[in-house]
């Protein structure tokens, strides 16, 4: 039993941040429909890379839980249906350029007066104000945000995120917004319209740099693989590739000298608190960066973990795979012979559970366009 | 007065730094009452510094406390416990992030709390799950490194790169308030409360999402490839006469309309660069082109003729271009509230959007009337 069971899902979005989100809600329980064109969402397009059957791999990410059919909103019979499938649905997603779904009279106001109920969100780059307009493509976002210009070496370029962050980070907030109005529907029995957009996300997401910015009025700048606020708290050169290390209070700075054996730094003026530790962080680097040579990153992960210090290699993905299956977690979803990440929500009693692998295009279409064309 | 979609509401947040904080805030956000249980000595982020605000505050501290009240109550003291045993039974929502195991021994888990409040949410947020990694602490960037995500961040010929924020913290603490929005409409149909975990690592794999699954589906790790993407061409930085410019042209339409406007007639009628294929086979060439034209002019002449053009474009802003920008379009994305700024909730719930009531709180502000509400009968 799902949380989310007998929940209707209109999902008229498309690419990532959209497909994630209707995705959870289909992970917890949610019978999501896909409504997709006549060429299908475009990340069925999106290879390489392609599983062993030819399907792109990026589609494959955000579409279990599904079933798909083909609508041509320009067809006047499709459209009656698709008007029809949200006349029916709990919750309707889409992330077309604003105004498209008004066109077609699937927006808010024209499906809120048959269906007040209806918990419809949507999702654009900009917002739908002064950027409505605006394409949103998630490294433009990185870019615009302010997120690359924190990312990436200080003597180097500003860096893109090495995945779709601000897309993910989006669909999280498209699902946050859907559950929290289908709470307040549970007491007031009416829906409402939720707008979330990658901007808004992608500042929100930046946290303290951001709140560190609205307080100071400076920008802070890259750091590369060191925190800004606290040290040690970042990577150190081995023969076999870097480990990140992370000493987050006074604590583990103390287990980490023992394990360095270089207990004497704790007296050291430099390094009493995080505070001065910050204030002379390369000094402090370089002492500990001098003793790290002596041993193999393996075996400085392992004794850091005896002594308990966060410490870590700088992983690979599947080594990333390896150890969250060494570690118990399942991170893997195989349903229908499709692997994908599983789900990070772990509910205990009622577990998210994929019923269904990503749909084939229109693979439920006669299904699904029987019943809206019946009563 | 706004009224918030989780108005009535009461959360217990015994979590610290960032995950835990940030889902907790979320929830209050919304509406929830938040009363946030700090050690005597306080979230350790209050120390976490600099930067500070105007009043000498932690910013990071502040970024992911605002709506919430906070009571120091130091679990070791008889006293102290009582009163966080008194609170976890009033409560919808308990949040808490410390090691698995904490909890249970101050007979604050879920098992302890559900017995006298059985439709109690009780969220756990680990950096490892409660398995064989519950000794592992659980930091941002430990999670970054060890998940793969900073082997896909970076340039392709230089060092793995952390990303400039703690994103997995962020991915994770979204997942919490998910998962705990989600139960809650689960006990409005059943009654029933329920348990949730999250962990950093499984949010960090799950958050790779295509790359994640591309590993998955053939078995090879994906590369980084610094700010080209491996797929499309031209969707990356470009360097114009004063910096980088971030060009998206995701189609064939848009590559032609770039060539357009940068002046590269040939290049738009070139066979190497027909579809999305061929350019991204012939990418050094194309690169070449396009940044002998860039090269003319500044970033913020070519971002708007661009964008006029129906191109992708936008300057790479530092935080502040960021909040300029997103105040031009109308977006609010600060959130001031008595003199301290935040960034604002991204949760755009249009009937009901969510407030802020309270500032980050100083450590225990509300203690004495939290005390007394619990020494008192609820």
């Amino acid at each position: 039993m799902g949380v989310l069971d007998g929940i209707l899902v209109a999902d008229f979005s498309r690419v990532l941040a959209g497909p994630l989100a209707s995705m959870t809600l289909g992970d917890l329980g949610a019978d999501v429909v896909k409504v997709e064109p006549p060429e299908g969402d475009d990340t069925r397009a999106f290879v390489p890379p392609a599983d062993d059957r030819g399907r792109a791999t990026y589609y494959l990410t955000v579409n279990r839980n599904k079933r798909s059919v083909v609508l041509d909103l320009k067809d006047e019979g499709d459209l009656a249906l698709a008007r029809e499938l949200a006349d029916r649905a709990d919750i309707l997603i889409e992330n077309y350029r604003p105004d498209t779904m008004g066109r077609f009279g699937l927006d808010y106001d024209s499906v809120s007066k048959g269906n007040p109920g209806i918990v419809y969100c949507s999702i654009s780059g900009f917002g739908e104000n002064g950027g409505r307009h605006l394409p949103g493509f998630d490294p433009l976002v990185e870019a615009v945000s302010g997120l690359m210009s924190v990312t990436g070496q200080p003597d180097g370029e500003p860096t893109k995120v090495g995945v779709a962050v601000v897309d993910v980070m989006t669909g999280q907030n498209a699902v946050i917004s859907i559950l929290a109005a289908l709470l307040a529907r549970d007491e007031t029995g009416r829906g409402q319209k939720v707008s979330v957009n990658l901007l808004s996300t992608a500042l929100a997401a930046t946290e303290n740099h951001g709140s560190s910015y609205l307080a100071t009025g400076i920008s802070p700048s890259r750091t590369g693989n060191v925190h800004s606020s606290v040290a040690p708290f970042e990577t150190f050169s081995t023969s076999e590739g870097p480990m990140m290390v992370c000493a987050g209070n006074q604590r583990e700075f103390a287990h980490l000298l023992e394990a360095l054996e270089l207990e004497e730094l704790a007296d050291d003026e430099r390094f009493r608190t995080n505070a001065d530790r910050v204030a002379n962080r390369d000094a402090l680097h370089e002492l500990i960066s001098a003793h790290i040579g002596s041993r193999s990153r393996d075996d400085w992960v392992e004794l850091f973990h005896e002594k308990g210090v966060p410490a870590g290699p700088v992983n690979s993905i599947e080594a990333g795979f390896e150890l969250a299956e060494k570690l118990g977690l399942d991170p893997i979803d195989e349903t229908d012979g499709t692997r994908s990440p599983a789900s990070p929500l772990g509910l205990t009693e009622t577990p998210t559970e994929t019923r269904s692998g990503p749909p084939g295009l229109d693979e439920h279409g006669d299904e699904i366009r029987a019943w809206l064309g019946g009563s | 007065m706004i009224v918030g979609a989780l108005d009535g509401l009461l959360v217990a947040d015994f979590s610290r730094v960032l995950a835990g904080p940030l889902a907790a805030m979320t929830l209050g956000d919304l509406g929830a009452d938040v009363v946030k249980v700090e050690p005597p000595g306080g979230d350790e982020t209050r120390g976490w510094m600099p930067p500070v605000d105007a009043e000498g505050r932690s910013t990071y501290f502040l970024s992911v406390n605002r709506n919430k009240r906070s009571v120091a109550l130091d679990l070791k003291d008889e006293d102290g416990l009582a009163l966080a045993r008194e609170l976890v039974s009033r409560v919808d929502v308990v949040i808490e992030n410390f090691r698995p195991g904490t909890m249970a021994r101050f007979g604050l888990d879920y098992d302890s709390v559900s017995e006298g409040n059985p439709g109690v949410i009780y969220c756990s947020i680990s950096g490892f799950g409660e398995g064989e990694g519950a000794a592992l602490p659980g930091y941002d960037p430990l999670v970054e490194a060890v998940s793969g995500l900073m082997s896909v961040t970076g340039p392709a010929d230089g060092e793995a790169s952390k990303v400039g924020v703690a994103v997995v913290d962020v991915i994770a603490g979204m997942n919490a308030a998910t998962g705990i929005l989600a139960l809650l409409h689960r006990r409005d149909q059943t009654g029933e409360g329920g348990r949730l975990t999250v962990d950093l690592l499984s949010s960090a794999l799950a958050g790779l999402a295509n790359q994640s699954s591309a590993f998955l589906s053939t078995g090879e790790s994906p590369k980084r490839f610094g700010n080209v993407h491996p797929s499309i061409e031209p969707f990356s930085t470009f360097a114009a006469a004063d910096g980088p410019l971030m060009i998206c042209a995701g189609n064939d339409a848009q590559f032609r309309s770039l060539c357009e406007v940068l002046g590269l007639d040939e290049a738009a009628g070139d066979s190497r660069y027909e579809t999305n294929a061929d350019r991204v086979e012939n990418r050094d060439a194309l690169r070449e082109a396009i940044e002998t034209a860039l090269a003319e002019r500044e970033v913020a002449h070519w971002a708007a003729v661009l964008n006029a053009a129906g191109v992708p474009a936008g300057p790479v802003n530092d935080i502040e271009g960021g909040y300029r920008m997103a105040g031009e379009l109308g977006l609010d994305p600060v959130d001031e509230f008595e003199g301290v700024r935040t960034p604002a909730s991204p949760i755009g719930l249009v009937g009901e959007p969510p407030g802020t009531r309270l500032p980050p709180p100083e450590l225990d502000q509300h203690g004495d009337e939290i005390r007394a509400w619990l020494a008192g009968d609820g």
